[in-house]
């Protein structure tokens, strides 16, 4: 193409008619102003807030002493990951490229002289796990590893519980900051999910009973905003709960949990239905026909099925209950962004650097956002051979 | 029985009384009464909405009659659960549009029923899996998708599937309906196979050169109920009722 096709196209396209050359005008206008203040921004920020104020971002108000417990959950859980991205399919270089980026800043983050040794241990564990699991995913051993991690990844959660608690363990009352948001969200999806299923399959029940209650269920929790639920937990909860085991003095994040998990389920069970309705009634009737009962018919031919087609609808759920963990503060915990507002507010050495800190918050939920957007890409790939 | 004389028909499987069948104000079935024995090849034929379809899926209770009585295999047909097990367990069903699960693969497809039915381990139903895929000529589809074959194969694949479960009794619902004309020979030579290996058949079909050399006996439905039967002969050659020569002018 040579030089005048180019100023040919160029004016073609931006400047052909009246109209499209008043909308290049404007959003020159605008893109000119945005890079302005952005650049205006950058020139004067000073990210002094954020790297004084690190620890209180990431875990809260978690004593020093605790800190070897979330180093040792983030090892667990970097080497399940990084052992696992293998297993759905062999990863592209895009794939790669997009996890080691969010690795590194996310260790950036972290990085300071008194934890570099631990971050480097970490970024060890995240390269080694990768390279081992490459070769075993190529040698005969693959099945049987693939099996171990989905054992692993169950017991995750106790893992990280008994790791948060065992020995004396900080009162969660002390969880705070990033890890509050991933613990709740982690919890919120690990209960919403099986339960959102179950209210699902009620509501499709033929049995009247089951079916109203969980209609009854799934419409009274969507019904009210997730705040009035939070509230309703701080100020209601306790009085409905039985006093033995001092159950009805239960802690504010066990209280955030059950309102999470119970605000997860209903929008889960929603999305589900969505799907079962999806499923065609002749495989139904050529389940019936083999004389499948109805666990197997369910588990192994509609269920799997159903959750394919709402895999981008059922992701989405999730990153939008991680990203309402943050609404959790009415609870008066200090979730990340709750710290992320407080320290430019309280701090009179960090008066007028909101806008920093806020940024890294908003970053820290991004990576997770994305990343989880990009798993639900690479599951639907991995579930899409035979469809139809 | 014409041609047919050299197979043993034995004694009836199937008993059938004034069932009757009704889609809210549509009467599908108006009072069935038939009889169909063991190792007998039955083809129902007739015009659409006569009631075909929903007469064979009342033999394995996809559709609940509402009166009469179905005996299968000595064993009646109501909400008694056991005895609906046992009544799917001895009869296989082949459908129009193939119902395969399309997330499993192909030799999944086959052995899900017998292992989680009848609890065979998997390496044994996979072998009769083998046989079954060997045996309607697509062993080398195991490991594939049912996306990822043919019409003419997939419809096979059904029928292996059935198979899998060693039924006593095989339904076949327009088999060949939602097939390419190309692919319909195919299907049906596997039909004709299993019909000369002695299985119990009833089949809904209109392809008449297929019924004509392998079925036994033939049912004439028109408005939800039977019409005519009789062989080929007594039907096609000499009907006596005047629906039965008005459908028979129509399609022949």
């Amino acid at each position: 193409m040579n030089n005048n096709n180019s100023i040919k196209w160029f004016f073609g396209t931006f400047f052909g008619s009246v109209f499209n050359s008043i909308v290049t005008i404007l959003s020159a206008l605008i893109f000119l102003f945005l890079i302005n203040n952005i650049i205006g921004f950058i020139s004067t920020s000073e990210w002094e807030v954020v790297t004084v104020n690190r620890r209180l971002l990431l875990i809260g108000r978690m004593p020093a002493e605790h800190e070897w417990r979330i180093w040792s959950i983030l090892w667990i859980t970097s080497f399940l990951i990084f052992s696992s991205i293998n297993s759905w399919g062999s990863p592209s270089k895009r794939d790669l490229l997009f996890i080691s980026f969010i690795t590194l800043i996310i260790c950036l983050i972290f990085t300071t002289s008194s934890t570099i040794l631990y971050v480097v241990i970490s970024l060890i564990i995240c390269i080694v796990s990768y390279t081992v699991s490459y070769f075993i995913y190529k040698s005969s051993y693959q099945k049987y590893f693939q099996n171990s991690l989905k054992i692993l990844w169950i017991l995750l959660l106790p893992i990280i519980f008994a790791l948060l608690l065992i020995g004396d363990g900080p009162s969660p009352n002390l969880w705070g900051g990033f890890l509050l948001n991933i613990i709740l969200a982690f919890i919120a999806i690990s209960f919403g999910f099986p339960i959102g299923i179950m209210l699902a399959l009620g509501r499709a029940s033929s049995l009247p009973v089951i079916k109203i209650i969980c209609i009854i269920y799934i419409e009274t929790i969507r019904g009210a905003p997730l705040v009035a639920w939070l509230l309703l937990a701080w100020f209601v909860l306790p009085k409905f709960l039985p006093t033995f085991w001092g159950l009805n003095e239960i802690s504010v994040v066990i209280r955030a949990m059950i309102v999470l998990s119970a605000f997860t389920s209903a929008y889960t069970a929603e999305v589900i239905r969505g799907g079962l309705q999806s499923i065609p009634k002749g495989q139904i009737e050529a389940a019936d026909s083999l004389n499948l009962n109805y666990r197997t018919k369910i588990s192994l031919i509609i269920l799997p099925q159903a959750i394919r087609v709402v895999i981008p609808a059922l992701i989405s759920t999730f990153i939008g209950v991680f990203k309402d963990t943050s609404l959790v503060f009415i609870l008066a915990l200090t979730d990340l962004l709750q710290v992320g507002r407080i320290i430019p507010e309280q701090d009179p050495e960090f008066f007028g650097k909101a806008l920093e800190a806020l940024c890294v918050v908003a970053f820290l939920f991004w990576t997770v956002s994305i990343s989880l957007s990009n798993l639900s890409k690479k599951v639907e790939k991995s579930l899409g051979i035979g469809s139809r | 029985m014409q041609n047919k004389s050299k197979k043993q028909i034995g004694k009836e499987i199937i008993l059938t009384d004034k069932v009757t069948k009704s889609f809210g104000k549509f009467q599908a079935l108006r009072g069935i009464t038939s009889k169909i024995y063991e190792k007998e090849v039955v083809v129902i034929f007739g015009p659409s909405g006569s009631g075909k379809s929903t007469f064979i899926r009342t033999i394995n209770r996809l559709e609940p009659h509402d009166s009469g009585q179905i005996i299968v295999d000595g064993i009646e047909l109501n909400d008694d659960v056991k005895n609906l097990q046992h009544v799917r367990s001895n009869v296989g069903m082949v459908f129009q549009q193939f119902n395969l699960f399309p997330h499993l693969s192909v030799l999944r497809n086959i052995t899900i029923a017998p292992q989680k039915v009848k609890g065979l381990k998997r390496a044994d139903a996979e072998e009769i899996a083998m046989n079954l895929l060997q045996r309607v000529r697509i062993p080398e589809q195991a490991n594939k998708f049912p996306s990822q074959l043919s019409g003419g194969q997939q419809q096979r694949l059904a029928i292996a599937r059935a198979l899998a479960m060693e039924p006593k009794i095989m339904l076949f619902d327009e088999p060949t309906s939602a097939l390419d004309p190309e692919m319909i020979k195919e299907v049906l030579e596997v039909m004709t196979e299993l019909a000369e290996s002695g299985m119990t058949m009833i089949c809904v079909t209109h392809e008449m050169g297929f019924a004509k050399e392998v079925a036994d006996r033939f049912l004439f439905f028109d408005e939800g109920l039977i019409v005519e039967e009789g062989t080929w002969d007594q039907i096609f050659s000499n009907p006596k009722e005047e629906r039965t020569k008005l459908f028979l002018s129509q399609i022949l």
